[in-house]
């Protein structure tokens, strides 16, 4: 087969679940041979459902997959596995206590535990992505960027024609990054993979795949080589809007002559934080600019006084708040932490139950019988405020997208009038819509008096949203600028320990 | 899980009924069913095979009797797990009150003897939460050992040998409180009552419709009551059941008690970071297990007056089976006293209907096996259809 046909074509495709909804409505594109394919679209485009369907996971209502010019539908994802689709899903699923050989070769028909053909084979793999990692490492030891290396090295080792990628950079820092971007390169010219890259984030689409299609609510509404397109027609395509994110004027806000609402000295918790201080005025938004690792989301939690070993000094408004988390949230403190799944939101409930599950006072009579009619009302108005998908305010919050969860998770938290709010990466995973709403918010909750300290790893977004940047690193602020006297660039440079 | 595309929000806002409705669904109330099934059967059966009647009032009363030991401890073990714990020391704890409560009755008085017991049970749980939350180690592997160590205890107050009291006619307050029957009253009465009641909540939470058709069937209620008399003879044990298992069912469902309780097991980090205090979630419910199984303890020696070294053993097994039965989540964060008590109810009526076949006792075991098994499956395969 020529390398200019098609491995894959999509053709009018369409998933309709048993409940009603439409994920899929008429999406279409072609995969070429050896080429990098990008996949974008909002929370809730449908680029789950299809990525569900390509692997075998669940049949299409209608349309057709041509797979290697013969029209197939997969039964199971053994099917598609077999046929030469090997996907990588978000949450890399791999067995943490197998080392990263036996995790690479966990679906051959071997029968050994270990073989000389084995290390052999992988050896092979390893260079054919120009990679170098150790066959017997524990899996579980590796960071995130390693285990993501070792899933396509399991792909690789399937000997796939087409690799599904599902948002394989999201957790990654910048060198893994580049080291997973070289590595897919180098398998789109050495082995003449077609690679699926499906991602939320535009410049990573824009700087690696060569054809991008745009999904929205179901429907392919861009589908052209990377030539053509720049990141403001992809915005338009993926929102529906020109929806570039702009800058809040915040000019307005005079919190110049204000005391400090918060006051943070000298807090510090071993092999985490080294002597923080801060201070934030009521109004301000502060950023704290910083990369993983480097002690930023470390400190929110020690405001909090979720760190036991943290020592140091808390104050709002002049007075101590003590050092246990029910304390901090008595003195109005609120942290949304980044790990919504693990650290915030209880995913067999509905939204409703994990709206008023904190800050019962409004909505229980005498602090202890919740009134369901209360919560439903501020459930209903966290959702509408936060425009989250959801046919009703049951629905469990497992069902939701991620970037809807994320909203239930930040919206109530904001609901609860907190007079400091710690957000770490409040914007992460949700669409640009979605984002700017969540910007709008904030800025909204500063204007009214609250102090703001927000964590977000996008630098030009983090210098479009804050009054004043603070740099983390190793546990330290070892910079402060405001956004008029910087620019990502430089706050990269800081953070990564490169300039003073 | 699925990315779902709801382009008009309007339209979305329709299938309510289905979240509704969902309290009835298999997975959700699959034990009151398998109750009505196990019932309807055995009712059948023994009526084809012309022995005693199934659905007899007494016989009935003699299954809620026979279940009431290892429901009153299934209510407590129903909280340890929604915690996200695990408890197998419950019946060695229970053992240690009865012969605790017999050896001591001699020395101290019945009355201080009782309050020592039951003491010394919450002392139990106490110590198992304490290891389990300060040392951080797996609580069946810390219940394990507390288990094996409190029957070794045992043996060694007991010398090996039945415990017993000496002065037999001391013990008459214990006996008063297993022994004997208090006659419900009214039952059609009592029902009207808390159908009225629960309108009048349902009143104030202005659901309408339901507070129409539950006031309707207290009314109706009430009004047969005058004309049947239906009450029933019960034994004490039973309303000692029916008592804990109301308390906690009203604590859990209606109070942010129950929740936060729910919070703690299903996802202790976000609790943690929300504020709410896990140690004290997790450390009440065990010693209420504790307490729970020291009153059992009680009622035991009250029922025999005397107590092996190896009294109840394998009830734990038999709690938690109930509990697991009532569809409650071994790993935290879901589970229900009332269907765990149903759970109980179910297995001491498939015990008893056997018996009354003639099958015997030898078929218990078999029959719990199977029975959990086909529990654990409806569960597995309701969850399993709700995602998809």
């Amino acid at each position: 087969m020529a390398a200019n046909e098609p491995v894959l074509s999509v053709k009018r495709l369409e998933k309709v679940y048993p409940n009603g909804t439409a994920a899929l409505k008429d999406a279409s594109f072609d995969i070429a041979g050896a080429a990098i394919h990008g996949l974008i679209g909002a929370n809730g485009a449908g680029k789950s459902t299809l990525i569900k369907i390509l692997s075998g996971a669940i049949p299409a209502s209608g349309g057709e997959i041509v797979w290697c010019g013969e029209r197939r539908a997969w039964r199971k994802p053994a099917d598609a596995a077999a046929a030469g689709i090997a996907t990588i899903h978000q949450h890399i699923p791999l067995a943490g206590t197998l080392s990263v050989r036996e995790n690479v070769f966990l679906a051959s028909p071997q029968p050994w535990r270990e073989s000389q053909f084995e290390r052999r084979r992988f050896d092979e793999l390893l260079q054919a992505v120009g990679y170098d990692i150790d066959p017997e490492a524990i899996v579980d030891d590796l960071p995130i960027g390693r285990r993501q290396m070792v899933s396509i090295l399991q792909a690789l080792a399937a000997d796939a024609r087409l690799l599904i990628m599902d948002e394989p950079t999201a957790s990654l820092s910048d060198t893994e990054r580049a080291m997973v971007f070289d590595t897919i390169r180098r398998l789109r010219d050495s082995q003449g993979t077609s690679i699926l890259f499906i991602s939320h984030f535009l410049d990573d689409v824009l700087e690696l795949c060569q054809h991008v299609t745009v999904l929205r609510d179901g429907v392919t509404i861009l589908n052209e080589p990377r030539n053509a397109i720049d990141e403001q027609k992809l915005i338009t395509a993926i929102v529906g809007r020109d929806g570039a994110l702009g800058n809040i004027d915040r000019s307005m806000l005079a919190h110049e002559a204000l005391e400090p609402l918060l006051d943070v000295n000298g807090l510090s918790s071993p092999g985490r934080l080294n002597g923080i201080s801060l201070k934030a005025k009521p109004g301000e938004i502060v950023g704290l600019a910083g990369l993983l690792g480097s002690g930023r989301s470390e400190i929110l939690h020690a405001i909090l006084g979720a760190d036991a070993r943290a020592s140091g000094a808390v104050a709002i408004a002049g007075q101590a708040v003590g050092r246990t988390i029910a304390k901090a949230i008595a003195a109005g403190i609120i942290l949304v932490p980044e790990d919504r799944n693990r650290q915030a939101l209880f995913a067999n409930e509905s939204i409703r139950w994990n709206t008023s599950l904190p800050n019962p006072d409004p909505i229980c009579a005498m602090n202890l019988f919740p009134i369901p009619s209360l919560e439903e009302q501020r459930a209903n108005e966290i959702m509408s405020a936060f425009s989250v998908v959801a046919p009703n305010a049951d629905v469990a919050i497992g069902e939701l997208s991620g970037g809807n969860a994320q909203k239930v998770a930040l919206g109530r938290a904001l609901a609860a009038n907190g007079r400091v709010l710690l957000l770490d990466e409040p914007t992460a995973g949700v669409d640009i819509g979605a984002k700017a709403d969540i910007r709008r918010v904030i800025a909204a909750l500063a204007a009214q008096g609250a102090a703001v300290l927000v964590v977000i790893s996008d630098f030009e977004e983090l210098l479009g949203l804050c009054d004043r940047v603070l740099v983390v690193s190793e546990g330290r602020i070892i910079a402060e600028r405001r956004p008029v006297d910087t620019n990502e660039h430089e706050l990269m440079a800081l953070a990564g320990g490169l300039a003073n | 899980m699925s990315q779902i595309t709801q382009p008009q929000p309007l339209a979305a806002k329709t299938p309510r009924w289905r979240t509704r409705f969902k309290s009835f669904s298999l997975g959700e109330a699959g034990i009151y069913y398998a109750l009505a099934l196990v019932w309807i059967v055995l009712t059948a059966l023994t009526i084809l095979f012309g022995v005693q009647n199934f659905l007899d009032p007494a016989n009935l009363a003699n299954i809620l009797y026979q279940a009431s030991f290892v429901a009153i401890i299934a209510v407590p073990m129903t909280l340890v797990l929604i915690s996200g714990n695990f408890d197998l020391s419950v019946a060695a704890t229970a053992a240690i009150s009865a012969a605790s409560v017999l050896l001591l009755s001699d020395e101290v008085g019945i009355y201080a003897a009782m309050a020592i017991s039951l003491l010394a049970g919450t002392l139990i749980g106490l110590i198992n939460a304490a290891v389990v939350q300060g040392l951080g180690i797996n609580a069946f592997i810390v219940t394990l050992a507390t288990m094996t160590t409190f029957r070794g205890v045992l043996l060694i107050i007991t010398g090996g040998h039945t415990a017993s009291a000496n002065d037999r006619e001391a013990l008459a307050p214990l006996k008063w409180i297993e022994n004997g029957f208090w006659v419900a009253p009214n039952l059609l009465w009592c029902g009207g009552a808390t159908a009225l009641v629960a309108a009048a909540l349902l009143w104030w939470r202005r659901r309408r419709t339901a507070m129409l058709i539950s006031g309707a069937t207290g009314v109706v209620l009430i009004a047969a009551g005058c004309f049947f008399d239906a009450s029933w003879s019960l034994a004490k044990p039973i309303y000692y059941m029916v008592a804990v298992t109301a308390i906690a069912w009203c604590l859990t469902r209606f109070t942010i008690v129950g929740r936060r309780l729910q919070a703690v097991g299903a996802n202790p980090e976000a609790a943690r970071l929300l504020g709410i205090g896990i140690n004290r979630y997790r450390v009440v419910p065990f010693m209420l297990n504790g307490l729970a199984a020291a009153f059992v303890g009680l009622l035991f020696a009250g029922r025999l007056g005397a107590v092996l070294p190896n009294a109840m053993s394998g009830m734990e097994l038999t709690v938690i089976t109930a509990a697991i039965l009532g569809g409650t989540s071994l790993f935290g964060g879901s589970g229900s006293v009332l269907k765990s008590v149903t759970g109980a109810v179910v297995l001491y009526s498939l015990v008893n209907g056997f018996d009354i076949l003639g099958l015997g006792t030898s078929y218990q075991g078999v029959i719990e096996g199977v029975v959990l098994i086909i529990a654990a499956a409806i569960y597995t395969i309701g969850k399993r259809g709700r995602r998809g």
